[in-house]
């Protein structure tokens, strides 16, 4: 494949700071604080110091926070780094995988060695869209508020709701269904200490758990954190010198604004993973039975559903019957989710829930998963989803093919 | 956006939405039709998503259609608190009749009376002194 970034570069650390669903008496910590201190993490895990990325690559993920025309730049004078080139992420919840792709190109080409790159957000001291607050232009222009608040859109749970309605309506899909994977990545939330609702809980409770915008449930819904993450690229030359853990960028696609048909009139049920998921297999020249860990984007179980399809492990409306079949556990035949998923981990604001699959998927491909450890696990896929187009669905879709060895 | 008096957001019109709102205020429902290659589209863009051409027109359109998709809001999330009064309502994407598909209430209808493929009509309700909403309830 011509510009293959098969095996260029790898993953040498990675930080996940605690998330705080902000309390009365909790201690709030800035956007700048999350960033410093999943950094500190990333490079504690690499043994690196901040200085190593003096001359070499930064990146940084949007935030709600960061309305300013300079805000990486910004964040290198906060941290004190001099680096020589910025990646800015701007694709919501796709921003860390399409920040991992830049870098990885960036590399490839020899602008930079390594890079950092970070990502926080605090939606519960500083939120984007909420009742009654005044909302910013350029948050309007981007999401197109002006036709959804007036019209009385409920932001993602009604836009969800429906591609999720419609879903049903063309395919079949059990509510139990829907139920199994929330009911899941909870249990896998039961074994991550950092995730946020780590009570289990069991198919009635989903079943139970009040309608908020049909048939979206309660227990459909990803919970907002405070909180930041990090992870840290180099080539993969440099990354053998660094850790004896490398994990490298085997295959990445990439698709924005996809529609599945016509401009006017597409299928929404249909998502760019279907030109994503193929694209980065190819590249790294896996099969679906390669993957032995699969870390979707992971916001609502609706979502979680359609990436199956989408990325090939089952066909076009046959993901319920997959996840019927399939145990979807870490112990599993085919483990989903194995953070807890942002379902019941948390999400750190809609630009940073991106981070967590990558980083769960390099904590199983090193092997540093604990209890909820995916024993053997060499290959994983992760995605990126990011925004919500006008009454359609994934505005940018990445999937990341990771891996142990090249 | 600021907020009316019944605490509902409205929307700031632009140069370029203007004619979108001014016209649900007027009883129409208009959108823009590019002059090249005549695709309609909604919401308001600034050059046409197909072919790329600047000129774009404003046209009247068909207030009918069918619903596309549909989900009944119980519980008023990321937006204003006022909604909470007309609770339950069902948010439909409408695909009107003319091709494009919009987010609309669906009104007239209960909850458990909505399907999809149902066909609906456009009726229009005042939010501020210039702009006025598009709703749509069963023909």
């Amino acid at each position: 494949m011509k510009n293959s970034l098969r095996g260029a570069v790898a993953i040498v650390g990675y930080g996940r700071t605690p998330y705080s669903r902000a309390k009365p008496g909790e201690r709030i910590r800035t956007v700048d604080q999350y960033i410093a201190w999943a950094a500190a993490l990333a490079l504690e895990k690499a043994g690196m110091s901040k200085q190593d990325f003096d001359g070499q690559g930064l990146g940084v993920s949007h935030a709600e926070a960061s309305h300013t025309v300079n805000w990486s730049a910004a964040v290198a004078e906060l941290l004190g780094i001099t680096p020589r080139a910025l990646i800015r992420g701007d694709q919501g919840g796709a921003s860390a995988a399409a920040m991992l792709i830049r870098a990885a190109a960036m590399i490839q080409a020899g602008v930079v060695d390594r890079v950092l790159v970070v990502g926080a957000d605090t939606p519960l001291t500083i939120p984007s869209i909420a009742p009654g607050l005044p909302l910013s232009p350029e948050r309007t222009r981007g999401v197109f508020w002006e036709f959804q608040g007036p019209v009385g859109v409920m932001g993602a749970n009604h836009q969800f709701g429906l591609v999720q309605t419609r879903y049903m309506h063309q395919y079949p899909l059990r509510s139990e269904q829907l139920g199994k994977i929330a009911v899941t990545t909870r249990y896998h939330a039961s074994l991550h200490p950092g995730a946020i609702y780590r009570k289990p809980i069991t198919l009635d409770d989903y079943l139970n758990s009040r309608v908020l915008s049909d048939p979206i449930r309660l227990l459909d819904c990803v919970p907002m954190v405070n909180g930041g993450l990090a992870y840290i690229v180099t080539s993969a030359e440099t990354a053998r010198t660094i850790t004896d853990k490398p994990v490298y960028l085997l295959g990445c696609g990439e698709v924005s604004n996809y529609y599945s048909g016509s401009r006017m009139r597409p299928d929404i049920t249909v998502t760019g993973f279907v030109q994503a998921a193929p694209e980065a297999f190819r590249m790294a020249g896996v099969q679906h039975e390669d993957i032995d860990v699969f870390e979707p984007y992971d916001d609502y179980p609706m979502i979680v559903l359609m990436q199956m399809e989408d990325y090939g492990f089952c066909k076009k409306g046959e993901g319920g019957k997959f996840v019927d079949e399939h145990d979807l556990t870490f112990k599993g035949d085919f483990p989903v989710s194995t953070d807890g998923g942002q379902l019941s981990g948390g999400q750190p604001g809609g630009a940073i829930g991106g981070f967590m699959p990558i980083a769960e998927a390099v904590t199983q491909l090193r092997g540093e998963a604990g209890e909820r450890q995916v024993k053997g696990a060499v290959v994983a896929a992760a995605s990126g989803f990011g925004g919500i187009p006008y009454a359609r669905n994934a505005r940018s879709c990445i999937t990341l093919v990771l891996g142990s060895e090249t | 956006m600021s907020q009316t008096p019944q605490g509902k957001p409205v929307p700031e019109l632009t140069d370029l939405t203007r004619p979108f709102w001014t016209a649900a205020k007027q009883g129409k429902l208009v959108m823009q039709k590019c002059s090249q290659c005549g695709t309609l589209d909604f919401l308001p863009k600034p050059w046409c998503i197909e072919c790329g051409h600047l000129d774009l027109e404003w046209v009247e359109v068909k207030p009918l259609g069918t619903v596309y998709s549909h989900s009944t809001a119980r519980t008023v999330m990321m937006n204003y608190p006022a909604w909470k009064n007309d609770l339950p309502f069902v948010m439909c994407i409408i695909e009107l009749d003319d091709g494009p598909r919009m987010y609309g209430q669906l009104t007239g209808c209960p909850p458990e009376k909505v399907r999809i493929g149902m066909r609906v009509e456009a009726w229009f309700e005042a939010v501020s002194a210039e702009a006025a909403v598009a709703k749509f309830r069963p023909v």
